[in-house]
C-alpha cells in the first residue's frame, strides 16, 4: 500500500479548508495575545503601586524582625498622606495584630517574616505579598473605603496557618 | 492496513530482539507503570473531598485522628501522590511504551526497568514519610519547612526516575533512523521526545534544589539553606511540570483520538510544531509563579508576563487543529450543521467521551491559566483558591481524564480483557466532569472573595469561619458538591479499572489506535514502506533536529534566570529549619 493514497474528495476539500482558516485562527490568537498582555502591562504601569518591591536583605534570617520599626510595630506617618507600617509574620500571628490607617492615604506596608515563608494577603485587596525570613518585601496599597480589612496568610505556615489573621481597621478620612 | 504492527513480524535483524516473550515483557511492565500510577491516584483521590468538605467548613479530620493527623497531611498526600506519583508513572510508561509499539522497535528493557524501579522506591520513601506526619510540608515543600530525609530523597528519586524515559526513546529513535534514513521521525515518537527532553531540561531546577540543598540539610550535613533561591529552584521546574503533566495528554489527543473517533489528524505538521513552541515557552517563565514575591525586577515580571502569554500560543493551535480532527470525524459520520458533528462523534465510547469532556474543561482550565499569568490580576488571586480552582481542571481535568481514557482501551490492550461495564465508565467520565467543573468554579470564584488555597479553615470557630469566608458561601459548596461528585466518579473509575483486570472477560486485544494524519503514511513501523521525508516541509524537517530545540530552550532558560538568581545569590540567607505541624 502507498503511504501517501490519495485523499478522497471530501478530505480533499476539508483540508484545504483547514488550511485556510488555521492561518486565521493562528492569526487570530497572536493579536489576542498580544492585545491581553498590553492590557495588563498598562494596567500595571497605569497602578505602578501595586507591584512587589524589595527593600533589603539580610543573612540573618531574624535579623530584620528585630529592627526597631519592626519591633515597635507603630504605624509611622512619613508624609503628608502617606504612612508606612511594618508588618512581621510569625508562625502563627501577625506582628502588630491590629493597626489603624486613614482612608485616602497612601500606604507603604514593609512586611517580612521570622521564621518561615508567609503569604500577606490583605483580603479584598489585591495586596498580595510572599514574607520571606531576611528579606523586606514592599508594597504599596491606597484603601479608598474606610472599614475592617482582615489580614490572611495564604503561603502554608504550619498547623495552624489557617488562624494567622490579622485587621486593618480604616478609618474614615476627616477624623483624627 | 498495517496500523498495529505485532513485535513478532519485525525482521531478525533488528538491534532489540523482538519476540512474542519481550512484546508481552512489554506490555506487562506498562501494565505494571498504570496500575501504580493508579494506585497512587487511588490515595489521592480518597483524600482530595475531605479538602473540598474542609473548605464549606465540614471538619472531617479529627473522626480520621489515627489515620490523618491534619488536614496538611491529607493536603501533602493528595498533592505529592496525585502530582507527581500518579502522573509520573503512568506518563514514564505511555511515553516509553507507545513510541515503541509506533516505531515498531523493542526500548531497552532493563532501563525501563529500572525507571519504574527508582520511581518506586522513590515512591514508598515519599509515603513513609508522609504517613508517619514527620513532612507534612505540602508538595511544594518550601523550606525552611523541614521535612524528614525520606521525603526529600523520595521526591529526589522519583524526579531523576521519570527522566529515564529519555535515553530510551533516544535509543529507540536511533535504531528507527538507522534503519530509515533521511525519514522524519515518528509523530508519536517525536511528541513523546519532545516531552521528555523538556521534562529533562526543566528537573535541573528542582534537582538541584534536592540534592545541593534541602538532601543535605534534611540529613544534617548543612545547617542552614536559602528560602528564595529554593523557591526559585523549585518554580524552574514547577512550572514546566505543568508542561509535563499536559503534553502526554497532547500525545494521546494529537496521535490516538482522531483515529478513535473514526477520522484523521488534520495537521501533522501543527501537532510538531504544539510540541517545540510547549517545549520551548515552558521553560524559561517558572518565575511567573512568584510575582508575588520581593527580591527580582520589575522588569523581569514585565518580560516574564510576555513570555507566560506566549504560552498559550501552542494550548490554543491545539484547540484548532483538535476541534478540527474531531470536526471532520463528525461530518465523516454524517454529522450536520453547527454542532451535529459534535452530537455525531462516538459519544458511546468511554475513551473518547472522557478526553473530550477533559478537552471541554481545558477551556475553563486555560482561561484561568492566563489570569494567573497577568501580572495585575495575579495579584489577586495569588495563593487563593482560584489557583487550585485553576490547576483541578488542568491537570485535573486534562490529564487525570485523558489517562482514565487512556486505560479504557489500553487495559484491555494490555490484558486481552474485556471492559467490565462500559456505562460504568462512562458514569465515571461524565461524573467526573461535572464534579471537577463545580468544583473549580467554586474554588477559583470563591479565590475572588480571598479565600486562601491550603488553609484548614474548617478547624477555625464557626464564627471566625463565617466572619472570614461567609460570603463566599455559595461558591465553597459548590466546591463541597463538586468533591462528593468526584468521590463517587473515582470510585466508578477504579471499579472499571482494577475490575477490568482482576475479573474482565477474556477477549481479542484491541490495537493500538494511532491515528493517521492527512497525508500522512498508514504506519510509521521500522518495516512498513519507506515514508521518504520529502512530503515533510522545511520548517519540519528543522524541527526534526531536536537536539537544537533543546539548545535554544536551554539558553533561553539560562537567559531567563541569571538575571533572576542574581541578586539572590549575592545577598543569601542562612534560614534554620522549621518543623512547625
Amino acid at each position: 500500500m502507498d503511504n501517501h493514497s490519495g485523499m478522497s474528495p471530501f478530505e480533499a476539500a476539508f483540508h484545504a479548508s483547514a488550511e485556510r482558516h488555521e492561518r486565521f485562527w493562528i492569526f487570530g490568537v497572536l493579536v489576542m495575545l498580544v492585545l491581553l498582555t498590553i492590557g495588563t502591562m498598562f494596567y500595571v504601569v497605569h497602578d505602578y503601586g501595586l507591584v512587589t518591591g524589595t527593600r533589603s536583605y539580610a543573612t540573618d534570617p531574624q535579623a530584620p524582625a528585630r529592627e526597631a520599626p519592626f519591633q515597635d510595630g507603630k504605624v509611622v506617618r512619613t508624609g503628608p498622606n502617606a504612612y508606612a507600617v511594618y508588618m512581621v509574620g510569625r508562625a502563627w500571628h501577625w506582628a502588630p495584630d491590629v493597626i489603624h490607617v486613614p482612608q485616602g492615604a497612601e500606604i507603604t506596608f514593609y512586611v517580612t517574616s521570622a521564621d518561615v515563608l508567609h503569604g500577606f494577603e490583605i483580603q479584598g485587596t489585591p495586596v498580595n505579598l510572599t514574607a520571606v525570613p531576611g528579606v523586606v518585601g514592599t508594597v504599596k496599597y491606597t484603601f479608598r473605603h474606610a472599614g475592617l480589612f482582615r489580614i490572611i496568610c495564604n503561603e502554608y505556615c504550619g498547623m495552624f496557618h489557617h488562624a494567622m489573621v490579622a485587621r486593618i481597621i480604616v478609618d474614615p478620612a476627616g477624623t483624627p | 492496513m498495517s496500523i498495529e504492527i505485532a513485535a513478532d513480524t519485525l525482521p531478525s535483524d533488528l538491534p532489540l530482539s523482538a519476540t512474542d516473550r519481550a512484546a508481552a515483557g512489554m506490555r506487562r511492565l506498562m501494565l505494571a507503570f498504570l496500575v501504580t500510577g493508579f494506585s497512587a491516584l487511588l490515595v489521592g483521590a480518597t483524600i482530595g473531598p475531605l479538602q473540598a468538605l474542609n473548605y464549606d467548613g465540614v471538619n472531617a479530620y479529627p473522626a480520621l485522628r489515627p489515620i490523618l493527623q491534619s488536614y496538611y497531611q491529607g493536603l501533602t498526600i493528595h498533592g505529592v501522590m496525585n502530582g507527581y506519583v500518579f502522573t509520573f508513572f503512568v506518563t514514564c510508561g505511555l511515553l516509553v511504551y507507545l513510541p515503541a509499539r509506533e516505531m515498531g522497535v523493542a526500548p531497552n528493557m532493563a532501563m525501563w526497568r529500572a525507571c519504574f524501579a527508582v520511581m518506586a522506591a522513590g515512591a514508598l520513601c515519599v509515603l513513609y514519610a508522609m504517613g508517619d506526619n514527620s513532612s507534612s510540608v505540602l508538595w511544594t515543600f518550601y523550606p525552611p519547612l523541614k521535612g524528614s530525609p525520606f521525603f526529600y530523597i523520595g521526591i529526589t528519586l522519583l524526579a531523576l526516575g521519570s527522566t529515564m524515559p529519555l535515553p530510551i526513546l533516544l535509543e529507540m529513535r536511533a535504531a528507527w533512523r538507522r534503519h530509515r534514513p533521511g525519514e522524519i521521525t515518528p509523530l508519536v515518537t517525536y511528541m513523546s521526545l519532545t516531552t521528555m527532553l523538556m521534562w529533562g531540561l526543566a528537573g535541573v531546577g528542582v534537582v538541584a534544589e534536592l540534592v545541593l540543598q534541602l538532601d543535605p540539610w534534611s540529613l544534617g550535613l548543612i545547617g542552614t539553606v536559602d528560602p528564595i533561591i529554593n523557591r526559585t529552584l523549585f518554580w524552574l521546574t514547577g512550572h514546566p511540570i505543568v508542561y509535563f503533566w499536559l503534553m502526554p495528554a497532547y500525545v494521546s489527543w494529537y496521535g490516538l483520538l482522531s483515529r478513535q473517533v473514526g477520522g484523521k489528524l488534520i495537521s501533522d505538521p501543527m501537532a510538531r510544531i504544539t510540541f517545540a513552541l510547549l517545549m520551548i515557552f515552558s521553560l524559561p517563565v517558572g518565575t511567573h509563579h512568584q510575582f508575588s514575591d520581593p527580591g527580582f525586577s520589575s522588569i523581569w515580571r514585565g518580560i516574564l508576563v510576555v513570555l507566560t502569554m506566549s504560552v498559550a500560543t501552542p494550548s490554543l493551535v491545539t484547540a484548532f487543529t483538535i476541534g478540527l480532527s474531531l470536526e471532520y470525524a463528525g461530518r465523516l459520520r454524517g454529522g450536520k450543521g453547527w454542532f451535529g458533528w459534535f452530537a455525531a462523534l462516538p459519544w458511546a465510547d468511554p475513551s473518547v467521551t472522557a478526553q473530550l469532556l477533559a478537552a471541554i474543561t481545558f477551556i475553563l482550565g486555560g482561561a484561568t491559566g492566563i489570569v494567573n499569568g497577568s501580572w495585575q490580576l495575579n495579584a489577586i488571586v495569588h495563593n487563593t483558591t482560584f489557583i487550585p480552582g485553576h490547576f483541578h481542571v488542568t491537570v485535573g481535568s486534562v490529564t487525570a481524564m485523558t489517562f482514565m481514557a487512556i486505560s479504557f482501551w489500553m487495559v484491555p490492550h494490555l490484558t486481552g480483557r474485556r471492559l467490565v461495564s462500559r456505562r460504568l465508565a462512562l458514569f465515571s467520565a461524565w461524573t467526573w466532569f461535572i464534579g471537577m467543573t463545580l468544583f473549580a468554579i467554586g474554588m477559583t470564584w470563591a479565590g475572588l472573595y480571598g479565600v486562601p488555597r491550603r488553609a484548614w479553615v474548617s478547624a477555625l470557630p464557626h464564627d471566625t469561619y463565617h466572619a472570614l469566608y461567609g460570603m463566599a458561601s455559595v461558591p465553597l459548596a459548590l466546591v463541597a458538591a463538586g468533591g462528593v461528585l468526584l468521590w463517587v466518579a473515582s470510585y466508578a473509575f477504579f471499579a472499571v479499572f482494577f475490575g477490568t483486570i482482576l475479573f474482565g472477560r477474556r477477549t481479542a486485544p484491541p490495537p493500538i489506535p494511532f491515528a493517521r494524519s492527512f497525508g500522512g503514511p498508514a504506519s510509521y513501523s521500522i518495516d512498513s514502506p519507506p515514508n521518504p521525508a520529502r512530503a515533510a516541509s522545511p520548517l519540519i524537517r528543522a524541527l526534526d533536529h531536536v537536539w537544537l530545540l533543546t539548545g535554544i530552550t536551554a539558553l533561553a532558560t539560562i537567559a531567563a534566570y541569571i538575571p533572576i538568581l542574581w541578586p539572590f545569590l549575592h545577598h543569601v540567607t542562612r534560614a534554620p529549619g522549621w518543623i512547625l505541624w
